[in-house]
């Protein structure tokens, strides 16, 4: 420490308020601390519970017969949720099977051909009100549009309400993933003489591909968990079925029907459907994450 | 501007800009640009911020293209033929006029791949051929001993001065006849530049080399020819030793000597 | 645009080693001047005051060059600056030479006076100190010239060395007289043959100062070229 002796006057006053500054400041950094801290164990607080009351309620459910049997009549001894899970499996891989083409060329072309072209504003605009539309929304225009036509609910009609939920999402997700390689990379590409089709594919799509990915598995856990758009196109089905004309059984409209049910076997499984979701969606989302580390 | 550019005799121009005139939207970016490049040598072009180095440059592949609001107008002569209102497609021209950048763009695959990308998309050469030409490719830009054992790696796991050998490595193994560097040592280290200075001494035995650089030492250093240019006008063109020694211009002059004013 | 350089201590480093020239270059011309005063004077005193400035004179040039070493190395000059430094190089190394003749004119003139003077050897000194006084304004003529970069003027200090070299040729003429007329005059009409060398040479560094300066201003080196080629190539 300098002998406040050598020091002049000036060179006093200002530390005397640099110390004053720095102490007002700690003060202020303090407080901000703590009120971020708060918020967070609030917003905790109530995800624990949640994932506690989930656990306990559902993990006692959690028997083979979960996966080996079907849904039950109200008061019977045993059953299972094996019909929902299948159908909740089959119409979201094939939902996304179906939206993720549709989506990544619609990404490339808005992100590659449509900068600044009218018809990629209007895309994007369109894009954005779609990936905002709520779920109950799409299910409705599937009902109005081929259910009601077909006068039934089918398993294809409700892929096609979970494959319009899936197209924007990774639309948004292609296009800002492409958006972000650097124009440099494309030059280079450009400058070997590769066409353009192939910059996309071999260069700028590869370069993507983590984030890319990422959007189709966040897609994918959202549908898992959708139910208001199953309502009017599957529905539901007590029994077992692989025939996608006819109505299926789902995971979230299961729980919904057995949720607010006054049986008790139904409410069980509802529980252990709850669970069963969250735990898919969560190993999803953990999922994405580690891609998206490791490739980059 | 008129600046009428005479080449010795013993040079034959590999490229002739003739009245070229360059625009980004409204602005007037090169104003009527006459400049020989001279074959088998390596010609830089300086010049403070903004000249307009870098734009001309680009037109000798038609990079600007990418970007609907840049167009050039006059002529450019590849070897006689003028490739700005050429029927070939711009990846032929592109493949006799190789450019490297200034940031270092590997490709996201392996160093092996990242070579013989260009080549596949002209040539089918076999498995054998193919390992030599990226050998080939990869000893030309001093990079072979270092990469040899882990051509399978990916190109990003490479130092910065690598990666760019790696990309001038790229550039070179489809053979193109003109080899354009926009400012290819800015990001680097002084070792790595140097290496890379030595590789574009060696390079010109078999290509025609342009440079852009805003390191005058580097032009002083590498080029045989060398041009100044100033908003967009090309104030002076000759040999880099007169050049450097005695400028016809007082603007070359004082910008070598470091009298900006 | 300026002729200043971004970089004020580039222009501060330039005008220094310039102005330690010119110091340089008025030390050795009155060191000429002043051992030709000595010999025509006959003062021993002078002869050796001179000889002990010469140690300076060599020390400044040692000094110069160490500093030109230094902004060469730092700076990286090019075109006008990096031919000034040249040329101020091959100046300092002429000055030096002069500043060498000075000195052999004074250890002439302590040889003569002391092996005794002969009155008839008065007259061929005062055509020395003739000579002497060309060759010393031709050399301050270059000086000038040097601090202005005036190619003109440079021009005519090339031009002038005819007459230095005339007026030497005339000196040797009447020594050779004398020294027939007088066979005892042999040895000191010898010494004043090698005093009248001496000046001629300091003539001749003065040229060289004068080419330098052309160097610097047109960049074209013209050591080897005719007075007529010379004149045509600055044009």
């Amino acid at each position: 420490m300098n002998s406040t002796t050598t020091m002049t006057a000036q060179a006093t006053a200002l530390q005397a308020s640099r110390v004053a500054k720095h102490a007002s400041r700690k003060r202020v950094n303090a407080i901000a601390l703590t009120l971020s801290l708060a918020a967070m164990a609030f917003g905790l607080f109530w995800l624990i519970w949640i994932l506690i009351e989930t656990i306990r309620l559902g993990v006692g459910g959690l028997t083979l017969s979960l996966f080996t049997q079907m849904t039950p009549p109200p008061q019977a001894e045993d059953g299972g949720l094996a019909n929902a899970i299948f159908g909740s499996v089959t119409m979201v891989t094939l939902a996304t099977l179906i939206g993720t083409p549709v989506g990544i060329l619609a990404g490339i072309y808005l992100a590659e051909y449509g900068q600044k072209t009218w018809l990629g504003s209007v895309t994007r605009f369109i894009n954005d009100i779609l990936l905002a539309a709520p779920s109950i929304v799409v299910g409705l225009f599937i009902y109005s549009v081929i259910v009601a036509r077909m006068k039934s609910f089918s398993g294809w009609a409700g892929i096609l309400a979970l494959a319009l939920i899936v197209i924007p999402v990774v639309i948004r997700t292609t296009e800002n993933m492409l958006s972000l390689i650097p124009n440099a990379l494309r030059e280079a590409a450009y400058a070997l003489g590769t066409p353009k089709w192939k910059v996309i594919m071999t260069v700028t799509l590869k370069s993507a591909r983590a984030g890319v990915l990422t959007g189709i598995l966040l897609a994918l856990a959202r549908i898992a968990g959708e139910t208001a758009p199953l309502l009017f196109t599957a529905l539901s089905n007590q029994f077992w079925t692989s025939d996608l004309s006819s109505p299926m059984a789902s995971l979230p409209v299961t729980i919904f029907k057995f949720a607010m049910s006054p049986y008790e076997n139904w409410q069980k499984l509802a529980w252990a459907g709850v669970f069963l979701i969250t735990l898919g969606v969560l190993v999803l989302n953990i999922l994405a994450r580690t891609f998206l580390r490791n490739k980059h | 501007m008129d600046t009428k550019v005479n080449l010795p005799v013993t040079e034959k121009p590999k490229l002739s800009v003739r009245n070229l005139n360059f625009y980004y939207s409204s602005f007037h970016a090169l104003k009527n640009i006459n400049l020989d490049i001279p074959e088998n040598k390596v010609t830089a072009f300086i010049g403070p911020s903004g000249c307009g180095k870098s734009t001309l440059l680009r037109t000798f592949n038609r990079m600007f293209e990418l970007y609907p609001d840049q167009r050039a107008e006059g002529e450019i002569l590849l070897d006689g033929e003028n490739i700005l209102t050429s029927k070939d497609d711009v990846s032929l021209i592109r493949a006799k006029v190789g450019m490297v950048f200034q940031k270092p763009t590997p490709f996201p695959m392996s160093i092996y791949d990242n070579i013989a990308f260009g080549v596949k998309l002209f040539e089918t050469l076999p498995r054998i051929e193919m390992d030599e030409r990226v050998e080939w490719a990869l000893k030309k830009a001093a990079l072979w001993n270092e990469v040899k054992d882990k051509l399978n790696q990916s190109g990003s796991g490479l130092s910065g001065g690598q990666q760019q050998r790696l990309c001038i490595a790229r550039g070179i193994a489809i053979k193109p006849e003109v080899l354009l560097l926009d400012e290819p040592c800015s990001a680097l280290d002084p070792i790595s530049t140097g290496k890379i200075e030595e590789l574009i001494h060696e390079l010109k035995t078999d290509y025609t080399v342009v440079i852009v650089t805003h390191n005058m030492q580097q032009a002083a250093r590498s080029s045989d020819y060398t041009a100044y240019m100033y908003l967009g006008d090309l104030i002076e063109f000759g040999p880099t030793s007169d050049v450097f020694m005695k400028p016809k211009k007082k603007d070359t002059e004082d910008y070598i000597t470091g009298r900006f004013g | 645009m300026s002729d200043k350089h971004l970089s004020t201590q580039f222009d501060a480093e330039l005008s220094g080693i310039s102005t330690r020239v010119l110091e340089m270059g008025g030390i050795v011309e009155s060191q000429v001047a002043r051992s030709v005063y000595a010999l025509t004077n006959f003062s021993a005193e002078i002869a050796s005051d001179v000889l002990m400035t010469e140690e300076r004179v060599n020390q400044i040039e040692v000094e110069i060059d160490r500093d030109l070493s230094t902004i060469i190395a730092r700076r990286q000059p090019t075109a006008r600056d990096l031919r000034l430094l040249i040329a101020i190089s091959k100046t300092i190394a002429n000055l030096e030479r002069v500043g060498d003749e000075a000195a052999r004119i004074a250890r002439t003139v302590q040889r003569l006076l002391n092996s005794g003077v002969s009155s008839r050897l008065r007259l061929p000194v005062k055509d020395l100190g003739y000579e002497a006084e060309l060759a010393v304004s031709q050399l301050r003529k270059a000086l000038d010239a040097f601090a202005r970069l005036d190619v003109d003027k440079a021009v005519e200090v090339l031009k002038a060395d005819d007459l230095i070299d005339q007026e030497f040729e005339g000196l040797m003429r009447k020594l050779i007289t004398f020294m027939m007329e007088d066979p005892r005059t042999i040895s000191s009409s010898i010494d004043l043959v090698f005093v009248a060398k001496a000046i001629e040479r300091v003539g001749d560094h003065a040229k060289n100062l004068a080419e330098q300066i052309i160097y610097i201003v047109k960049g074209t080196d013209v050591r080897h070229n005719s007075v007529g080629e010379v004149e045509s190539l600055v044009r």
